[in-house]
C-alpha cells in the first residue's frame, strides 16, 4: 500500500472525515439545499456547543474514567449564568466567569473525591450528578430564567462572517487549547500516560492525583462552557440544559476512535464524530424520519464505532506479534 | 453504612485471629454478635432510627395512607435495585434499567389497549420483552468482550428511541381496573400488596444465590472469571442469564410502576429513562454489594432500598422542598460509599 495512505488509515481521524465526505455528497444529491450557507450555519451551531460537550467527556476518557455528571455540571452552571445576570444585574462577562469558575469548582470536587478516596469515577459522578441537578431544580423550582441580555443573545445567534456564528469561536479555541494541551504540554501526556497505564505512570514519578484534578478540573470547566454557550444560543436558562448529553458526549469520542479504558483520545477524531452526529441529524430531518429516530441512530453508531475501534485494536496487537 | 463501631464492636474485631476467614479463629464469636457488626444491621438500625425521627417531627408520616404511599414506592425502588444488583455481581452495570423499564411498560400498555389482551397475558408478555432486551445486552457484552457500560449506554438510546419511534411517544392511560386496583389495594389499611412482591422476588434472588448451582456459578464468574471458566463454568452464559434476569426484574418494577399510576407513560423514568439510575444504584450500594462483582447482598439490597424510599418520604414530609430532595440522596450515595471506605480501613487497621 501507498505509505501515505498506510499512515492516513492508521490515523483516528481519517475514517470518521471519509465517513463525513460520503455523508455530504449522498445527503445533498437527495437535497441541494443541504449545503445552503444557511443549513451549513445551522450544522456549525450545534457542531459548537457538542463538540465542548464531547471534549469534556474525551479529557476524562483519556485519563481511563468517566464523568456522568457533566450534564448536571453544565445544568447548573447555564441556570447560574442566566440566574446572576436576571436577579443579580451582573454584566454577562462577569457572569460567564462566576459559571466558568462554578464548573471548575465543580469538576475539581469530583476529582478530589476520586482520587482521595480510590472509589470508582462511576459512583462519584453519579452521586454529584444528582447533588448538582437537584442543585440546579432547588434554585430555578423547574421554571426558566428569562431574563438573558440581548448581547448574550446575539452572540449566541449571529454569524461572524459568512456562514460562521459566534458560538464557533469559543469552540474553535477549546479545539485548539484541548489539542495543545494534550500534545504539546507536559500535563497533556501524563494525562495519556495516567490513562494507558496507571501503576506505570506512578511508578515513572507523575503524580496520579494531580493529573486527576486536571482532567476533572478541565472537564468541569468546558461542562460549564458548553452550558453558558446553549445559554446564548436558547436564548433562556433552561434548568433541562444538560440532560441530554450524556449519550452524545460519550458516542464522538468513541466514533473519533477513543479507548475507553484509557490512555489514547483523538481530539480531530471526536471533532468529526460531533459532526457526522450532526449530519446524521440533519439528514433523518431531510428525509422526512422521525427525530425520535436520533436516539436509536446513535445507540448504533456507538456500537459500530467501539466495534470498529475493537477491530482495529486486534488487528494492530497482531501486527506487533508479526513484528 | 454500617453498625456505629462501639466499644464492644471495637473489642470484638480485636479478639478475632488475624485469619480473615471466621472458620480460621480460634474462638469465633456467637452468631448474633457477628450480626451486629454487619451491614444489613447498620441498615436496619438506621431505618428504625429515621422512621421515629420521621414519626415524631412530622404529623404526616406515620398516617396509614402516607405509610401505604410509603410501601408502594419502596416495593418499586427495591425492584429497580435488585435489576441493577443482579448485573453488579457479575462485576458489570446496566445503564438501560430505566429503558428497559419503560419499553417494558409501554408493551405492556399497548397490549392491554390496543391488542385487547388479558391482564395476565400482556403482563407475562412485557416481562418477556424484558428479559429479551437484558439477554440482548448480555449477548452483545459477551461476543464484544466490551465493558458493559458502553453497550448498555448504546443500547439505552437504541431502546428508549425505538419505543418512541413506534408508539410516537403515546401514553396508554385506558389500563384495566384490575390492575390499577391492585396498585390501589391495601391491608389492614396500610399494606400494599406491592410490597408482597418485592419481598417474594428477594426470597426468590436469595434462593437462587443460596441454594442452586446457577447462583454459585453466577458468584464465581463475577468474582474471577478466568477461574470460574477454568473449572468449568461457562462465564459468557451467566453473564447473559444475569442480563436476561435484569431486564426481567426491571420489567416488574415498571408494572409495578403501571399498576399504581394506572398507566402506561414513556416519561415515567425521565428522559431515557435516567430517573431511575439512582435508585437503582443506590440500594446496592447501601446494601453492600461489591462493584467488583463476586458477592450480592439480596438483604442488603432490600434494605437499602428501602431506607432510600424511607429518606425521600420523611425529607418531603420535613418540606425541605421536593426539588432539592435529588441532591440529598446524592449525597446520600456519596456518604455512603465514603462510610463503607472508612468502615474497611478501620478493620484493615485492627488487621482483621
Amino acid at each position: 500500500m501507498n505509505p501515505l495512505v498506510s499512515r492516513l488509515v492508521r490515523t483516528d481521524w481519517f475514517g470518521p472525515l471519509i465517513v463525513i465526505v460520503l455523508a455530504t455528497i449522498i445527503v445533498s444529491l437527495f437535497d441541494p439545499s443541504f449545503l445552503s450557507p444557511f443549513n451549513i450555519q445551522i450544522l456549525m451551531l450545534a457542531v459548537a456547543v457538542n463538540c465542548v460537550i464531547a471534549m469534556s467527556q474525551m479529557i476524562i476518557i483519556g485519563i481511563g474514567q468517566m464523568n456522568l455528571a457533566i450534564g448536571a455540571i453544565g445544568g447548573l452552571a447555564a441556570i447560574s449564568f442566566a440566574g446572576m445576570m436576571q436577579i443579580w444585574g451582573l454584566p454577562p462577562l462577569l457572569a460567564a466567569a462566576a459559571a466558568l469558575a462554578l464548573g471548575v469548582v465543580a469538576g475539581l470536587g469530583n476529582g478530589v473525591l476520586i482520587s482521595k478516596t480510590g472509589i470508582s469515577a462511576f459512583i462519584i459522578t453519579l452521586a454529584s450528578l444528582s447533588i448538582f441537578k437537584g442543585a440546579n431544580l432547588g434554585i430555578t423550582r423547574a421554571q426558566p430564567f428569562y431574563g438573558v441580555p440581548d448581547s448574550v443573545k446575539a452572540f449566541g445567534n449571529t454569524t461572524m462572517f459568512g456562514p460562521v456564528p459566534w458560538l464557533a469561536l469559543p469552540a474553535a479555541l477549546v479545539i485548539a487549547a484541548i489539542w495543545y494541551l494534550l500534545y504539546r504540554q507536559r500535563i497533556g501526556r501524563y494525562i495519556l500516560a495516567v490513562g494507558g497505564n496507571q501503576s506505570a505512570a506512578e511508578l515513572s514519578g507523575i503524580s496520579v492525583s494531580r493529573v486527576v484534578l486536571w482532567a476533572h478540573g478541565v472537564s468541569g470547566f468546558l461542562a460549564a462552557l458548553a452550558g453558558v454557550m446553549l445559554v446564548a444560543r436558547l436564548q433562556i436558562g433552561d434548568p433541562t440544559i444538560g440532560d441530554e448529553w450524556l449519550i452524545l458526549s460519550f458516542a464522538a469520542p468513541v466514533i473519533g476512535g477513543a479507548v475507553l479504558s484509557g490512555g489514547h483520545v483523538s481530539v480531530f477524531g471526536t471533532l468529526f464524530g460531533v459532526v457526522i452526529v450532526a449530519i446524521i441529524t440533519q439528514a433523518l430531518v431531510i428525509f422526512r424520519i422521525d427525530p425520535f429516530f436520533v436516539q436509536v441512530v446513535l445507540g448504533l453508531l456507538i456500537l459500530w464505532a467501539v466495534g470498529v475501534n475493537r477491530l482495529r485494536e486486534v488487528r494492530v496487537q497482531r501486527m506487533l506479534k508479526r513484528a | 453504612m454500617d453498625a456505629p463501631p462501639s466499644v464492644e464492636g471495637a473489642a470484638m474485631v480485636e479478639s478475632r485471629s488475624p485469619g480473615r476467614d471466621d472458620n480460621l479463629s480460634r474462638k469465633p464469636p456467637p452468631e448474633w454478635t457477628r450480626f451486629l457488626l454487619t451491614n444489613e444491621f447498620g441498615l436496619i438500625a438506621l431505618i428504625l432510627i429515621f422512621a421515629t425521627v420521621f414519626a415524631l417531627g412530622t404529623p404526616g408520616f406515620s398516617s396509614p395512607f402516607n405509610l401505604f404511599t410509603l410501601g408502594r414506592t419502596m416495593a418499586i425502588d427495591i425492584m429497580i435495585g435488585f435489576s441493577m444488583m443482579v448485573v453488579i455481581v457479575t462485576g458489570g452495570l446496566n445503564l438501560s434499567v430505566g429503558a428497559i423499564g419503560v419499553c417494558a411498560a409501554i408493551g405492556c400498555g399497548w397490549l392491554l389497549e390496543q391488542a385487547g389482551m388479558p391482564v395476565l397475558v400482556a403482563i407475562g408478555a412485557a416481562l418477556a420483552l424484558g428479559a429479551a432486551l437484558g439477554a440482548l445486552n448480555g449477548f452483545i457484552i459477551v461476543r464484544s468482550g466490551l465493558h458493559s457500560f458502553i453497550i448498555t449506554l448504546a443500547t439505552t438510546s437504541i431502546y428508549f428511541g425505538l419505543m418512541l419511534f413506534l408508539t410516537r411517544a403515546a401514553a396508554y392511560r385506558n389500563i384495566p381496573a384490575d390492575m390499577s386496583a391492585f396498585g390501589k389495594m391495601r391491608f389492614a389499611g396500610y399494606l400494599s400488596p406491592l410490597l408482597f412482591v418485592s419481598v417474594v422476588a428477594g426470597l426468590l434472588l436469595a434462593g437462587l444465590y443460596r441454594l442452586t448451582p446457577l447462583g454459585r456459578e453466577i458468584l464465581a464468574a463475577g468474582a474471577k472469571a478466568a477461574a470460574a471458566e477454568l473449572s468449568g463454568v461457562r462465564v459468557g452464559r451467566t453473564i447473559v442469564i444475569c442480563h436476561a434476569l435484569s431486564g426481567a426484574l426491571a420489567g416488574v418494577a415498571a408494572i409495578m410502576v403501571v399498576a399504581r399510576t394506572g398507566a402506561a407513560i414513556p416519561a415515567m423514568a425521565g428522559n431515557l429513562g435516567q430517573d431511575w439510575l439512582l435508585p437503582a444504584f443506590l440500594g446496592p450500594v447501601l446494601g453492600g454489594t461489591l462493584l467488583a462483582g463476586g458477592r450480592a447482598s439480596v438483604l442488603g439490597t432490600f434494605l437499602g432500598a428501602a431506607l432510600v424510599s424511607e429518606l425521600t418520604n420523611g425529607l418531603l414530609q420535613f418540606r425541605v422542598g421536593e426539588f432539592w430532595v435529588q441532591s440529598w440522596l446524592g449525597l446520600l450515595l456519596l456518604l455512603a460509599v465514603l462510610m463503607d471506605l472508612a468502615r474497611r480501613s478501620f478493620l484493615a487497621g485492627r488487621g482483621v
